[in-house]
């Protein structure tokens, strides 16, 4: 273990935070901590075995930049351990609960937001709270804004345009409780955000509000530095692999959106095509109070016809609630991703503008001067963390997308699965007549009705083999059709 | 019962009947070259018990459909679907099938059979032919007469209304049919020359009778109502059935999008990239899965759809014996004032108007002669009268009997076939979903592979 392990991730480094106040001093008894237990977090010991012997005491921060190096063997360690999924976890958050209230001013829904955690960053290990939306929303701009390297998940759309859909009903307080579930999921295995005061506060607080008021800036020193890099700076040359980044981005958030209007286009047809069943039905049964023999069986495809259609309602149903609002996340990610790409453009336009600005100046010697060298330093972080984060993003979205379609051919699977089940239950209710029947076939069913006609009378007519013919007269009309697969 | 002796040398023997309620319905005068050989005349009781039974195992196929130009009635150019009618005898011995007579006939000649057949039996629920034009079309299907698919389906119900006739217990031993497989040319003549057209009935006489009889039979009542909801039902059906399909079309289509989109961004992707490209693979199957499915269900509609024309056979019976048993009514209602009519120039009362009775009381009194002369003209139509009125009460029952015989049989013929139909529905279901669900785990294990 290298001896300034803070050091390594200089977008968290504690040497900002020691000049703020403590966020959480000064708070309720149930959230009152030691006053020099500031956070000061020590990803790799925290991250692989919340032993606490490791953590640093306060103060010894070192100063100066971590080299871009040892940040990246860092943060390979870290993925290796994001490998082990749940035995190094030391923080746990579930969305849950939703609740309406309803006040005179407005009405809204709170969520419950449980976090266990044996991080020295929480003074309990255990917290509950309640949260809206709109708790949500200022937490992701205070991390877009101190965390401006990294990659912020994003939050379920915020208005509803689409449609008339009702805010409180059951099925979109659910969709959104899933994905501020997910939200707070991913920042929670995020090696860098997951140790943000922001989130810390988001998750502890006992009134958020108060916080927010505070207006404590608690920006990272790169954060810091970041916010202030102006814009107009000509980039001279895209690293190649932030050139394919952005390029992947474009494609992708096309397809997505692509994706998006084909899965949106299969759901009206599949709601018309439901419409139009829940018609068909009926009309068996219509047919089946005309009827004597045929009653039952007419009847029973009425019946039929309708779990159908109560099968395929849930299938558009399912794809609606689940499918769709993932989609649009990841579409409302890659937009946010390529913003920072921006960002990051301009952090390297600034440092290279100043580079050849100092080169131009002959007195200097090759000596570079400090503001230079903190930019270069600057575009280097970004960099290390981008390129840490994009590959953690690969990741999780091959996971995503390789559960979110395996999902959507599950539930297909098993609209197909109730309505065979449905169709095969009423074969034998639309055969046990027939078997009796058949033994009775052609010639002597004729006679029978017939007694002046005896069974040799009659011209007996064979039928052609194609299956065709045979359904209109002939008996083998049900295997007939078995094989076509 | 005599059985003519099965002989495959022999070429098929009509046994020409006659149809039931025509004593004298002309068909022995028209004898093709093709009847040769003992040929038991049939009587004009309209028995079958005295008939000449004969077991003759055919096939009859509608096997090609042709596209044909000719010059119609109006010698103006026309294009027409021309059907081949294949006969086979099955010889039992080798199980070979030898063919016997091949004829080609246009949809117009198969209508004027049909028609023909509908005038000489009356009392029998005689088999529809497919519909002359495309209705309950969904946007795939073609409402274009000369469409090819449509014209298989044609041959396919023509074929079968063959089949049906065939197996009729009366019908297939009629002689215009068996000429109708037999002989090509001047068949049209043939039929034409029996005068049929004559003798159907006037739809506005059957109209009539439909509004003005008294006492039809409770059970033709019933049948028609049955088979006027029959077709209301099967109607509605049939035009939701296509709206179902023509949706289930667009669902399984736009999948498809899916095939390209996929491909185009697996080529972005490292190691998801097989795998969305094979599942792009799978929905393209899905996509054009559909066809043949609904391809099948086409001949689902297509025999609910002879049965909703069946219905309307059913009610030309029905029709048949309104008429009949208005004909009756009218008949004893005429032979009654008649009578009235004899009594009161008998006894001097007058009671029923008459234009005579008036005549005579604005011009002076008959003679006795006169009156004598008049009341003997009456009971000789009365005499005719009530011998026509027992004859016609005599078919009447004759007509119920037997119609009602048909019936009986059609019925349990209705519930089978359509007990079959639901039955291959039920399996063209079951085989989508066996399919769907085979797609979707192809598609899921591509997935998992991603």
């Amino acid at each position: 273990m290298s001896g300034g392990p803070p050091k390594a991730l200089p977008s968290t480094g504690p040497h900002s935070l020691r000049d703020m106040p403590h966020p959480l001093a000064g708070s309720s008894s149930e959230e009152a901590v030691g006053g020099d237990s500031t956070p000061s977090p020590d990803l790799l010991t925290a991250r692989s075995f919340g032993d606490k012997d490791l953590i640093l005491p306060n103060g010894s921060t070192p100063a100066g930049p971590a080299s871009p190096a040892s940040s990246s063997s860092l943060l390979n360690r870290l993925q290796l351990d994001d490998d082990i999924d749940g035995e190094t976890r030391d923080l746990f958050v579930t969305v849950d609960d939703p609740k309406k209230h309803v006040c005179t001013m407005e009405t809204y829904i709170t969520y419950r937001i449980t976090t266990k955690s044996t991080r020295v960053e929480f003074d309990l290990p255990e917290y509950s709270v309640r949260r809206r939306y709109q708790d949500f929303d200022w937490l992701r701009n205070k991390l877009e804004e101190s965390q401006p390297t990294h990659l912020i998940p994003p939050l379920p759309e915020k208005f509803v345009v689409k449609g008339v859909v009702d805010r409180f009903s059951e099925e979109f307080v659910e969709t959104r409780r899933k994905a501020l579930d997910k939200f707070l999921k991913r920042i929670t295995d995020h090696p860098v955000l997951s140790f943000n005061e922001h989130f810390n506060v988001f998750l502890t607080a006992k009134d958020l509000n108060a916080h927010k008021k505070q207006g404590m800036a608690l920006l990272t020193r790169v954060g810091e530095s970041v916010k202030h890099v102006t814009g107009g700076y000509k980039l001279r040359s895209r690293p190649l692999e932030f050139a394919a980044i952005g390029e992947y981005l474009d494609t992708f958030a096309l397809k997505l959106g692509t994706i998006d209007r084909i899965a949106q286009r299969i759901i009206k047809e599949e709601i018309e095509y439901l419409v139009e069943l829940r018609e068909y039905g009926p009309v068996y049964s219509t047919w089946s109070a005309l009827e004597g023999e045929l009653a039952e069986p007419l009847e029973g495809v009425s019946a039929c016809i309708g779990n159908c259609s109560t099968a395929l309602e849930e299938l558009t149903e399912d794809m609606t609630e689940d499918f769709l609002p993932v989609l649009r996340e990841y579409i409302l990610y890659s937009d946010s991703m390529k913003s920072v790409l921006k960002k990051r453009d301009q952090v390297q336009a600034e440092y290279e503008a100043k580079l050849e600005a100092v080169a131009l100046r002959k007195e200097e010697r090759p000596k570079v001067p400090a503001d230079v060298e903190k930019c270069q330093d600057r575009m280097e972080c970004f960099n290390a963390d981008l390129k840490a984060d994009m590959e953690r993003w690969q990741n999780s979205k091959r996971q995503d997308f390789r559960q979110l379609l395996m999902g959507m051919a599950d539930k297909n699977i098993q609209y197909y699965e109730k309505c065979l089940m449905a169709w095969e239950s009423i074969i034998p209710l639309l055969q046990e007549k027939q078997e009796a029947n058949q033994e009775e076939e052609s010639v002597s069913r004729w006679a029978s009705k017939m007694p002046s006609v005896t069974a040799n009378s009659l011209l007996l007519v064979k039928l052609k083999p194609p299956q065709f013919t045979a359904t209109f007269l002939g008996t083998a009309a049900a295997k007939v059709f078995v094989s076509n697969y | 019962m005599e059985q003519a002796p099965l002989d495959p040398e022999r070429r098929l023997q009509p046994a020409p009947l006659e149809p039931l309620g025509l004593p004298d319905a002309g068909l022995e005068s028209v004898v093709g070259e093709e009847a040769e050989g003992p040929r038991d005349e049939g009587p004009g009781d309209g028995t079958m018990t005295e008939n000449n039974f004969w077991l003759k195992k055919i096939e009859i196929s509608v096997s090609e459909a042709e596209k044909r130009t000719g010059r119609n009635a109006m010698n103006m150019q026309e294009t027409y679907t021309a059907y081949l009618i294949e006969t086979r005898s099955v010889e039992h011995i080798d199980g070979q099938s030898v063919l016997t007579d091949s004829l080609w006939r246009r949809y117009s000649e198969f209508e004027l059979l049909r028609n023909y057949l509908l005038v000489y039996y009356p009392h029998i629920v005689v088999p529809p032919l497919p519909e002359k034009r495309a209705e309950f079309v969904w946007h795939k299907l073609s409402a274009d007469n000369m469409d090819p698919d449509f014209v298989e389906r044609r041959r396919i119900g023509l074929e079968n209304f063959l089949l049906r006739v065939a197996s009729h217990p009366i019908l297939c031993r009629d002689k215009i049919f068996y000429l109708f497989l037999t002989q090509e040319g001047n068949w049209k003549e043939t039929v034409n020359e029996t005068g049929f057209q004559l003798k159907a009935d006037s739809r506005l006489k059957a109209l009539n009778a439909t509004f003005r009889v008294k006492n039809p039979d409770k059970r033709f009542t019933e049948l028609k109502h049955y088979s006027d909801e029959l077709q209301s039902v099967i109607s509605h059906l049939l035009r939701v059935r296509a709206r179902v399909a023509d949706r289930l079309y667009g669902v399984y289509k736009v999948h498809g999008n899916y095939g390209r989109v996929f491909s185009e961004w697996s080529a972005i992707e490292k190691e998801m990239g097989d795998g969305l490209q094979s599942a792009g693979h799978h929905m393209d199957v899905y996509a054009s899965s559909i066809d043949d499915i609904l391809e099948d269900e086409e001949h689902y509609a297509d025999q609910l759809k002879e049965y909703l024309f069946y219905a309307e056979a059913l009610r030309a019976v029905c029709r048949k014996h309104e008429l009949m048993q208005y004909d009756l009514e009218m008949a004893a209602q005429d032979l009654a004032s008649k009578k009235q009519q004899c009594e009161e120039l008998a006894t001097g009362t007058v009671r029923t108007f008459s234009l005579k009775g008036m005549t005579t009381k604005l011009f002076g009194q008959e003679t006795p002669e006169q009156r004598e002369a008049r009341i003997k003209v009456l009971e000789e139509q009365i005499n005719e009268g009530e011998q026509q009125l027992k004859s016609k009460n005599q078919e009447g029952r004759e007509f119920v009997k037997n119609a009602w015989a048909d019936i009986e049989r059609f019925k349990e013929q209705k519930n089978h076939d359509l007990k079959e139909a639901l039955i291959s529905y039920a399996v063209m279901q079951i085989s989508m979903c066996k399919k769907g669900i085979q797609v979707w785990t192809n598609a899921k294990e591509c997935f998992s592979k991603m």
